[in-house]
């Protein structure tokens, strides 16, 4: 059977490995030569992925018996609407629904219009005045981000406890908002600046197949947004993710994971409610564990996630099950079946991704194929490219060096003796601390806090409550 | 003694200036004669230095002159911690020297080659203990000598600054989320596009400074992995236990000392009372320059609340004694308000020797556990009994041989 997938990063090379493995035959539609995807496909046809008919035009040429979307710009524009109506079978939300994951003014008012569990107080602003005028009047802790899905660029989180630094906040978050516009991250979105209210807690990642009634989830992946080691630095498109030996991440409980799920599914029948289409694709769900309602929504993707898709898609012993349920419409009865083993997938990045980009392009990288799979780890491109049989970067994401083992800890051990293996004049970094026993035990005991807190305000009858009282004005429950 | 600290933010959106200001506020203990903060805005670093403590500086009203996203600062017992130029800005805490060509081949180094490198070529040149922080326009340098002697800890803002300081103190203020202690030995270069830890490679046995748990740090810090409370508590339960005697009322000389006293009252089942009200602002009496300055002020620190001793037999905690003139002063005090006895225990070991590492302990002559038994020095202060810790007990309290006992015992490792 042919296999077609649309996109060109690391994503899609580990959807391309594990179809291959699946005993499909691999083509690919992408925006650029990904040298992994290059290895993966019969044939890989260069083209704009953002253009339907373009991608329509390869399909045609191709004749798939399916096609996976793997980018959700692509989906934001529409091209698996085209797809399907030129007859093809498309595994990836229609551009109506994924509006999910593009406006996240969209999401927030969908969870509030159904009362959802895990939503959080926010607003949106179409202009820079008029959000500086409210960060002036509701001083606080806030959360500020391009309400448009920017590949994590922009996002700002501010906790505003401390009254003597309040001038020096306030300051940062108007200008914060005003770059959100000028460097127009939110696009064509009439209202491209959002705040919500801040939380604080552990992330995590839960991945889902659905027909639109029926979901199939994945096992639950945790990313690394900040750049940095420690949990310092800019906000990423994720520098790294574990996953732990069964479905649920080691730090939080299947109530956790009951919870995150029924959100997901209740996302699924809303969107289907609002839109009048039924979602069909891939839906994820970001949480956070919070005091405020334990698991807690901060974004949604349309697509799997980049890295968290090489967490499951190595790992899925029966992904042709699941293609099979989605190209029938119906993935009722499937259970995703997984490798009982923990695996750490770490991302490889130049100097200069995410803020400066441009510097970080057209390094050479070389790259010791052999020890790398001595150590037992396994390498996914993202944004690289190959000329002449020399790999060079493309300024963002460059590799994504996998491994399982049986503890988080020994596959990051694992991949850290590969990342050794990868070498460049240029700088490059990745977060030595991802999967080790000090970074775990660390969000134990965050997710244990949140936990703790949030079980006492159930007992109270206060979940997704915030009480306030305001002196001449009164108690405001919200 | 110094306290140092600094913060590095990755975007041009945040002036840190203020920021640094509170964190010197919150490791104000560590030195209250000098104070300087510098921070960059890329083109060059400037910096504001005042003597006295941050808030009587008046650095607050000239801290709008600083602007940028990266600073740094320091409070020492003497002067400035440190050197500073239009394009470097150096704080330590520790006990080395930099002199003015140390410094220009640290900055020439910087511009051709490799930070760490030029780092590790700088510090290994210098002799004695420091964590220390290097400004530079566009970086922020931490490193700690090879036996993690002074403490150094690093942490985070959101998605924004990395912050480093000698204690958690200077994190919580700001509302940094700490991540680790620095290691010995350790170089981390932040960075607008990346942070680098460069870990020593000849790994040592760390000595770290143990008079930081019975004093120098504060009780809501944490270092070396471990909060400086729970010792300060588990001190108070190991003086009850080997140096018990039958009294009404523990007192706890402030602000050090209480918690010792609130574990031994605890352990004991003998009522804790406050003895003590202080006038002005608080002062770190022990490290204060003069003996003059040292009496003025105990005197102002420490006026005995007359009905809590009235009558009854005390047991009096402080943390240390170094000259003795200065308990002797407390003991008077307390018999002149009507207590019946005075016992005198201290939750610190004693201190024999001075510190080559930067601690201000006095010279061996003027020390009063050199030469004196416990029951001899009872009697210079005209207490009824007095007791020490012991340091292998304190050493107990701690778990483990990683310390530099040095001014207890008069031996030290090599830096």
């Amino acid at each position: 059977m042919k296999f077609m997938i649309v996109g060109s990063g690391g994503r899609e090379h580990a959807i391309a490995e594990t179809a291959t493995r699946s005993g499909y035959e691999v083509y690919t539609a992408s925006d650029a030569r990904n040298p992994g995807l290059l290895a993966m496909s019969k044939e890989l046809h260069v083209v704009d992925i953002l253009d339907g008919a373009a991608v329509a035009k390869v399909a045609h040429n191709v004749q798939p018996d399916v096609i996976f979307i793997g980018s959700e710009e692509s989906l934001f524009a529409g091209v698996s609407d085209t797809l399907r109506k030129e007859g093809f079978n498309v595994i990836g939300a229609s551009q109506k629904t994924a509006e999910i994951e593009k406006s996240k003014g969209f999401m927030r008012k969908l969870m509030e219009k159904y009362g959802m569990h895990g939503r959080l107080r926010f607003k949106t602003f179409s202009n820079i005045n008029e959000a500086i005028r409210y960060i002036d009047e509701y001083p606080g802790s806030v959360a500020i981000k391009p309400t448009r899905q920017a590949g994590g660029k922009g996002v700002k989180v501010i906790a505003d406890i401390q009254a003597y630094l309040k001038e020096e906040k306030s300051h940062a978050k108007k200008r914060h908002v005003s770059d959100i516009v000028e460097q127009k991250l939110s696009k064509d979105l009439e209202d491209p600046i959002l705040i919500e209210e801040r939380v604080e807690g552990v992330e995590y990642t839960l991945q889902c197949f659905t027909d639109g009634t029926h979901i199939v989830p994945l096992k639950m992946v945790q990313d690394h947004p900040h750049a940095f080691v420690e949990d310092i630095g800019p906000e990423t498109g994720g520098m790294g993710s574990i996953a732990g030996t069964g479905n649920v991440l080691p730090f939080l409980t299947k109530r956790d994971y009951d919870t995150s799920f029924d959100i997901v599914k209740k996302v699924v029948q809303a969107i289907k409610k609002e839109t009048g289409e039924p979602y069909f694709g891939v839906l994820s769900g970001q949480f956070m564990l919070t005091e405020k309602w334990g698991p807690t929504v901060i974004e949604f993707y349309s697509r799997l996630g980049d890295p968290e898709t090489v967490n499951v898609m190595p790992q899925l012993q029966n992904f042709d099950e699941i293609v099979n349920g989605m190209m029938n419409g119906n993935v009722a009865n499937i259970d995703a079946k997984f490798e009982e083993k923990a695996n750490v997938v770490k991302v490889v990045a130049p100097k200069g991704y995410p803020n400066e980009r441009g510097m970080g392009k057209g390094h050479e990288v070389a790259i010791d194929f052999d020890k790398v799979a001595q150590s037992g780890s396994h390498i996914y491109f993202g944004s690289m490219y190959e000329e002449n049989g020399t790999y060079y970067t493309g300024g963002s994401r460059a590799l994504e060096v996998y491994a399982s083992a049986d503890t988080v800890e020994e596959a990051s051990q694992k991949v850290e003796q590969a990342i050794s293996h990868i070498k460049s004049d240029w700088k490059l970094f990745h977060r030595k601390d991802i999967g080790t026993k000090a970074l775990m035990q660390k969000r134990q005991d965050q997710a244990d806090l949140a936990r703790d807190i949030f079980r006492y305000r159930e007992a109270r009858g206060l979940i997704g409550k915030t009480i306030d009282w305001i002196p001449g004005i009164g108690k405001i429950e919200t | 003694m110094a306290g140092i600290c600094g913060i590095y933010a990755f975007d041009e959106i945040w002036n840190v200036s203020r920021f640094v200001y509170y964190q010197l506020m919150a490791i104000q203990s560590r030195g209250q004669e000098g104070v300087g903060l510098s921070v960059t805005d890329y083109e060059k670093v400037r910096t504001l230095t005042a003597s006295g403590t941050v808030q009587e500086s008046l650095l607050s009203e000239k801290i709008n002159e600083l602007t940028g996203p990266a600073g740094v600062g320091g409070v020492s017992t003497r002067g400035i911690n440190g050197y500073v130029t239009e394009d470097v800005a150096i704080y330590y805490d520790g006990s080395v020297e930099l002199t003015a060509d140390a410094v220009d081949a640290l900055r020439n180094d910087l511009e051709t080659m490799k930070e760490e490198d030029a780092v590790r070529r700088f510090t290994s040149k210098l002799s004695g203990a420091y964590s220390m922080i290097i400004l530079t326009k566009d970086k922020m340098i931490a490193t700690r000598d090879a036996l993690g002697i002074k403490p150094f800890v690093i942490g985070g803002v959101g998605f924004d600054l990395a912050v480093v300081a000698s204690e958690t103190s200077a994190l919580d203020v700001i509302g940094a989320e700490f991540s680790r202690d620095i290691e010995p030995g350790e170089i981390v270069v932040i960075d607008k596009h990346y942070i680098d830890e460069i870990k020593s490679e000849q790994r040592k046995d760390p000595a770290h400074c143990i008079f930081e748990y019975v004093y120098l740090a504060r009780i809501d810090s944490k270092i070396n992995e471990i909060d400086v409370h729970e010792i300060r508590k588990k001190i108070g339960v190991l003086l009850a236990k080997e140096k018990p005697v039958e009294a009404d009322v523990v007192i706890g000389v402030p602000e050090t000392a209480i918690p010792f006293a609130m574990s031994y009252s605890n352990k004991t089942g003998i009522p804790i009372d406050i003895g003590f009200m202080r006038t002005g602002r608080h002062l770190r009496t022990a490290i204060r320059p003069t003996q003059m300055e040292r009496m003025i002020g105990v005197q102002l620190k420490l006026n005995p609340v007359k009905t809590a001793v009235r009558g009854k037999r005390v047991v009096l905690i402080d943390d240390s004694v170094v000259r003795g003139t200065t308990m002797r002063n407390i003991v008077n005090l307390l018999r002149k308000r009507g207590a019946k006895e005075v016992h005198v225990r201290i939750g610190s070991p004693q201190l024999v020797s001075p510190c080559p590492f930067g601690t201000e302990v006095p010279a061996t002559d003027e020390l009063i556990a050199v030469e004196n038994t416990e029951d001899e020095i009872a009697r210079i202060i005209d207490a009824d009994s007095f007791g020490y810790l012991h340091l292998e007990d304190l050493k107990k309290a701690l778990g483990g041989e990683c310390y530099c006992s040095g001014c207890m015992t008069g031996t030290y490792p090599e830096v």
